[in-house]
């Protein structure tokens, strides 16, 4: 027996969890802060030799449905998610939420209060109790994966799927986890047929749903008494000033700053199954005190259950801010606010002003040095300055530095938003240019319907596909353009992107080396006119390899030639590069060599010349 | 012992903090930290909080920090209240002058943090042919020559060596004592 403890990212964690668990289907779509956990599967899977089936799914609604098909068929299985990959899946969660599992069916989404990484910091607990299923909320890593192996049986045992929310914290924190062996579950594929509890016809959800709603009573009911582990109180050692009721991330911050401040009249009540609520054990512990603040991350979900709320201070009344994440200085403000006590003062107006001397300001997220993205970026501009461009989910979202980002929305809006801005001119007779963009992943997650959709309905815009050969953003995950599957020993087969979009139904496509910004810019041109001209989309796909892959490429050496610099900054406000700087008191752009990884680019950016090779143009 | 690590997407924070976590681990301690991932990442400022103890949360609280590692000047000073008074800073510097700042200066002596400065780029151009991919190793050196930065030379050394890559192994090594050296004595 294997019993060792090892330092694991909280992904890690969860993953290793799944993987002792017995689970047997495992799939996932990448999405910060959820991405390392499906790799950390097949890895575990691979060491631990399970017969563990891994795979990305094309989005997390294919992902999901994969899954929880295979729970149909008994088999223990799970699906990982970000919190707004749960709104592309949620179809087939409010579906199947109603059904009788048969394999024990986990489902792990994480939630990015901040947000961090993510186009909205909604909640998962919440999502959970919209769905009416049982949701965990992990602590630290080492709890995360104690609750994997919980969800499972509680998922086999009620029937049901079971959610795990791991916030960012719990999922990109570092912890000494112990490591434990496979559990050897009976679970085998055994598919028995049975209309009615697989079918969703509305007869028989007049069953189902009655039936959901007496399981969440059991669950609820268990969570009041067997789940101590997760669900208790740190008694104050005198008597109480305040008590904090708390989940997730947010109790394990409390307990660290309770000790630092060295409080003894603080009791806390962690609660690590916000849905459903054990009730009674929350109101019990409100009933033996008359100062309750109640920490939660994002939403009041905890609260809302409680039927009264009178004495707590919470997300709901606002004495807890209604959005963002509860770092530590928030609690520690939040902690001495309710406890009507000054907070320690920590006056860092020196410092704000030696910070403002010494010009210092935070450094915003950049397309990284090299980027295939700023050079496609740069050709577009070039080629129709007035164009509008809708933008997608990915790296790419930060071509707004290069003002070349006008709107996002989520995974595959840019397409379907070039039709609307081509409808909208088109019904005042304005013929206005529009070039989308979207990253390789994300057209196969989302970006084919939005096409198909263009293509019949007669939308006349340019479709930049940024094929950078991988998943970027999420740190360089595989999907159905490069055919690479997770486990080893695996073989997937790549769909090329071309032949899809022409399946599609698009009559004209051209793919451009994207550093090529010359005949990227004729290649948009171009595709632009055609689109007008036959009233259709027509697609440019700009290709080259993603900085992370580390490419073997030319190394082009750069300098500005002073001389030619006239300090204009079109380099700076339209190619935006972190290897490309402007000097203030010179008053001229700068290669900083700190970044530059001499792709060479930016010699056909400048309009006058200034950028060139060192040591001259090659032949 | 609470570290925070802050710098710029892709400088390879990541490793200093996995560095931290196999040291605490072979002396037994319990260890807990939060990193960046994600959008977050790309290039823009990045920080990751690191304790080595009995603890509960990933975080550390402002004004809590032992020491604060910075690859980039501008971070360091950004974040120095992350420190506690009488804390220390290990940082890379680039234009050196800065650290002049009256105001920074009066700053610093106000919380009594100490100072400890390496030019990395400068060592990097000079000994390993400009390639600054070496800074988090240099880094490393740094702070084990660095008291208050509670791992000595030989634990980091041990360490790095386990956790680096096998092409990388011999060069980061002789970075790690390049930076340790530069800020010896």
């Amino acid at each position: 027996m294997l019993s060792k403890r090892q330092i694991l990212l909280g992904n890690e964690a969860i993953a290793r969890g799944i993987v002792e668990s017995g689970c047997a289907v495992a799939t996932a779509y990448p999405g910060t802060p959820s991405s390392e956990i499906l790799p950390a599967v097949a890895a575990y899977a691979d060491e631990l030799g399970t017969k563990t089936a891994v795979e990305w799914g094309i989005n997390e609604k294919v992902a999901f449905e994969v899954a929880v098909a295979a729970s149909f068929a008994g088999q223990r299985a799970c699906a990982v998610m970000k919190q707004v990959g749960m709104n592309v899946a949620a179809d087939g969660i409010m579906s199947v939420a109603q059904f009788d599992m048969a394999g024990g069916f986990l489902l792990v989404v994480a939630d990015d209060p901040g947000p961090h990484s993510s186009q909205t910091e909604q909640d998962t607990r919440f999502f959970s109790m919209f769905a009416k299923l049982p949701c965990f909320d992990p602590s630290s890593a080492e709890e995360a994966k104690r609750m994997v192996f919980d969800a499972f049986d509680l998922s086999e045992r009620h029937r049901i799927i079971a959610v795990l929310r791991p916030s960012v914290r719990v999922d990109h924190c570092r912890q000494d986890v112990e490591l434990g062996d496979v559990l050897d579950v009976p679970n085998r594929a055994e598919f028995k047929k049975d209309p009615k509890r697989w079918v969703c016809l509305p007869a028989h959800v007049r069953l189902s749903h009655p039936r959901l709603n007496a399981k969440i009573d059991a669950i609820a009911e268990e969570f009041e008494s067997a789940f101590d582990s997760y669900n208790y109180e740190v008694p104050a050692s005198s008597k109480p000033k305040l008590a904090v009721i708390a989940g997730g991330v947010s109790f394990s911050i409390v307990m660290d700053i309770l000790k630092a401040m060295g409080r003894t009249d603080v009791a806390v009540l962690k609660i690590g199954t916000p849905f459903p609520l054990p009730v009674r054990k929350v109101e019990d512990f409100i009933a033996r005190h008359d100062n309750v603040l109640m920490l939660e991350e994002t939403y009041p979900v905890m609260e809302m259950q409680l039927p009264d709320r009178t004495k707590i201070k919470g997300r709901w009344n606002g004495f807890v801010p209604r959005a963002g994440e509860l770092l530590p200085e928030i609690i520690e403000g939040l902690l001495c606010r309710a406890l009507g006590e000054e907070r320690p003062s920590r006056s860092d107006e020196a410092l704000k002003a030696a910070l403002q001397e010494l010009k210092v300001t935070p450094k915003p997220p950049a397309l990284c040095p090299g980027c295939p993205h700023r050079a496609s970026y740069f050709a577009i501009h070039k080629a129709l300055p007035a164009a509008i461009h809708p933008s997608d989910i990915g790296c790419y979202t930060l071509g707004i530095n290069q003002k070349m980002v006008d709107s996002v929305i989520c995974m595959g809006a840019s397409v379907s938003q070039g039709s609307g801005f081509f409808l909208a001119h088109h019904v005042d007779g304005k013929e206005q240019p529009v070039v989308s963009a979207i990253g390789d992943s994300t057209f196969f997650h989302m970006g084919v319907p939005g096409l198909i959709n263009a293509v019949y309905n007669r939308h006349a815009f340019v479709l930049a596909i940024l094929d950078n050969r991988l998943t970027a953003m999420t740190g360089g995950q595989s999907h159905p353009g490069i055919g690479e599957k997770l486990r080893k020993g695996d073989e997937g087969v790549a769909v090329d992107i071309v032949s899809l979009i022409k399946g599609c139904g698009v009559r004209h496509v051209e793919v451009i080396p994207a550093y090529d910004v010359t005949a990227g810019a004729q290649a948009v041109r171009k595709a632009w006119q055609f689109a007008r001209e036959n009233r259709t989309p027509s697609v440019v796909v700009f290709r080259h390899p993603c900085m992370l892959l580390r490419p073997r490429q030319d190394r082009i050496s750069v300098t500005v030639d002073r001389e030619k610099c006239v300090g204009c900054r079109y380099c700076i406000t339209n190619f935006n590069c972190p290897g490309l700087v402007f000097d203030d008191e010179a008053g001229k752009a700068r290669i900083d060599e700190r970044f530059c990884v001499s792709c060479g680019v930016c010699r056909f950016v400048c309009p006058h010349g200034a950028i060139v090779a060192v040591g001259g143009e090659e032949a | 012992m609470q570290y925070v690590i802050v710098g710029l997407g892709g400088q390879g924070i990541l490793f200093s903090s996995k560095v931290l976590g196999q040291i605490a681990l072979s002396r037994g301690e319990r260890v807990l930290g939060s990193e960046v991932h994600g959008m977050a990442q790309r290039g823009g400022s990045v920080i990751s909080h690191f304790k080595i103890g009995s603890y509960h949360s990933p975080l550390v609280r402002a004004g809590e920090a032992d020491l604060l590692l910075a690859f980039e000047q501008g971070e360091g000073f950004r974040n120095l209240h992350f420190l506690r008074d009488g804390g220390m800073l290990v940082v890379n510097v680039h234009q050196k002058e800065a650290l002049e700042n009256e105001r920074l200066r009066s700053y610093l002596d106000s919380r009594r943090i100490g100072v400890r400065a390496i030019e990395g780029y400068e060592i990097l151009k000079k000994e390993m042919g400009g390639r600054f991919l070496f800074l988090n190793v240099l880094i490393l050196g740094a702070l084990s020559a660095t008291v208050e930065g509670g791992v000595s030379y030989d634990e980091v050394k041990q360490a790095v060596a386990e956790l680096s890559p096998e092409r990388f192994r011999t060069e980061n090594l002789k970075v790690l004592a390049l930076g340790h050296e530069a800020l010896q004595g």
